[in-house]
């Protein structure tokens, strides 16, 4: 544990997390808009300071247009996402194999990233993919309105990361396949 | 190591099953029929997401403000949806701080599938409309964010009638109204619109400016970003 904690306070691992953790988060937060944002940013006789104002001021809706439960995962996802990705750059860095950790870690994003949105009146990567009335019904079926796709999103991704830890501090030794007696 | 291999093995497909379960299961309802509230040989077109389907505004329709303003905010809005709820006092503030510049417009979109108290509500606040005015409907609105817990969690046994009283209305002749379908078709042509436009849940706005031009706003967005969206629409002349 001590090992990936001194990886992850790194300078360069911390900027790796910082930067995907922003990422994940903001694109978590304008994607109910990201239709308006494209019509802003592609409009020439937008200023360009209200091409960066408003898309500033969307970024508060995570205390506006997300319950508690979709607002926590929403910021975990994000964070997990960073530190995920800082642990894989320092394995391929070592050299070492990433296994099925990736593939988890990307299925935690996919997974949180359908439940990302307003929990209550529609989440809405599944309502735009499905229509309105296929999204909305899953959504009534499910006993936390869609947020049990974050929470599935943040164990993918926390498991993920136990494995790249596991990986990480993993002495690096020649490990026959198989033994023969 | 290997037991540990195995469980990662079985972990990934187990992830994408899961995934797929749930895509599967969301396409198998997007083909069910509607909820009970929809007309019979009605169907939901999916969302093609055309601003430029948007109803006109007319008459027909409930205004806030001045109906020639600079700028519209067309809201497609769920009573029971605590997001709309949250959204109201945003657009109210807004309504104060722009006053003759910019008007609201408050469109039916209840969500029957999550909310199914919605859209009697959606009809009280019609027959509110229908017997008590423009005026009648916007009183009947505020009162009503203001006083119930959205969710579904509202009484609309005692809650409808004690607005309608406390707003002044005939509250037999509200009862009535309220138990007819004459604003069934109404309601259900506002959903329609709403979907048709690109809404996928509430609340959901389009900011029209003097020129024409659309900017859809989905969700309950902080006042800055209202704000600055209607700033931006005051610049289109």
């Amino acid at each position: 544990m001590r090992t990936v904690l001194t990886i992850l306070t790194s300078t360069r691992s911390l900027l790796t997390v910082l930067t995907l953790a922003t990422f994940v988060f903001v694109l978590s937060v304008w994607l109910p808009n990201l239709r308006l944002l494209f019509l802003v940013w592609t409009d020439a006789s937008v200023s360009f300071g209200d091409k960066i104002a408003l898309p500033m001021s969307l970024l508060p809706s995570i205390a506006t247009n997300f319950t508690l439960l979709s607002a926590s995962y929403t910021i975990a996802i994000a964070l997990l996402a960073g530190i995920n990705a800082a642990l894989t750059v320092h394995l391929i860095k070592t050299r070492r194999r990433i296994g099925g950790s990736a593939v988890i870690g990307a299925s935690g994003i996919f997974a949180g990233a359908f439940g990302v949105g307003c929990a209550a009146c529609g989440p809405l990567i599944l309502t735009s993919l499905i229509g309105t009335v296929g999204g909305i019904s899953v959504l009534a079926i499910l006993p936390l309105r869609g947020g049990e796709l974050g929470i599935i999103g943040v164990a993918l991704l926390g498991y993920s990361m136990y494995l790249l830890a596991k990986q990480i501090t993993k002495p690096l030794v020649c490990e026959p396949t198989s033994i023969e007696l | 190591m290997e037991p540990e291999a195995k469980q990662s093995n079985l972990l990934i497909p187990g992830a994408i099953v899961v995934a797929g379960a749930l895509i599967a299961g969301a396409l198998y309802m997007s083909n069910a029929p509607r909820g009970a509230t929809a007309n019979a040989g009605q169907q939901l077109e999916l969302p093609t997401g055309d601003l430029e389907q948007m109803k006109p505004i007319s008459s027909d329709d409930h205004i806030r403000g001045n109906p020639d303003a600079k700028v519209t905010i067309v809201e497609y809005s769920d009573f029971e949806c605590p997001f709309c709820k949250a959204f109201h006092p945003t657009l109210q503030q807004a309504m104060q701080e722009y006053g003759n510049d910019i008007a609201w417009v408050y469109r039916q979109f209840p969500l029957d599938q999550l909310h199914s108290k919605a859209r009697k509500e959606a009809i009280a606040s019609e027959c509110a409309a229908e017997l008590g005015g423009n005026d009648a409907f916007w009183k009947f609105t505020d009162r009503f964010f203001e006083l119930t817990p959205s969710n579904d969690k509202t009484d609309i046994g005692s809650v409808l009638p004690r607005i309608a009283k406390e707003i002044g209305l005939d509250t037999a002749k509200f009862a009535s109204c309220l138990a007819s379908t004459k604003y069934d078709a109404h309601i259900e042509d506002n959903v329609q619109n709403a979907t048709v436009t690109g809404g996928n849940g509430t609340p959901w706005s389009i900011v029209v400016t003097q020129s024409g031009k659309k900017y859809p706003l989905s969700g309950a967005q902080p006042y800055e970003a209202v704000k600055q969206l209607i700033d931006l629409a005051l610049k289109d002349n």
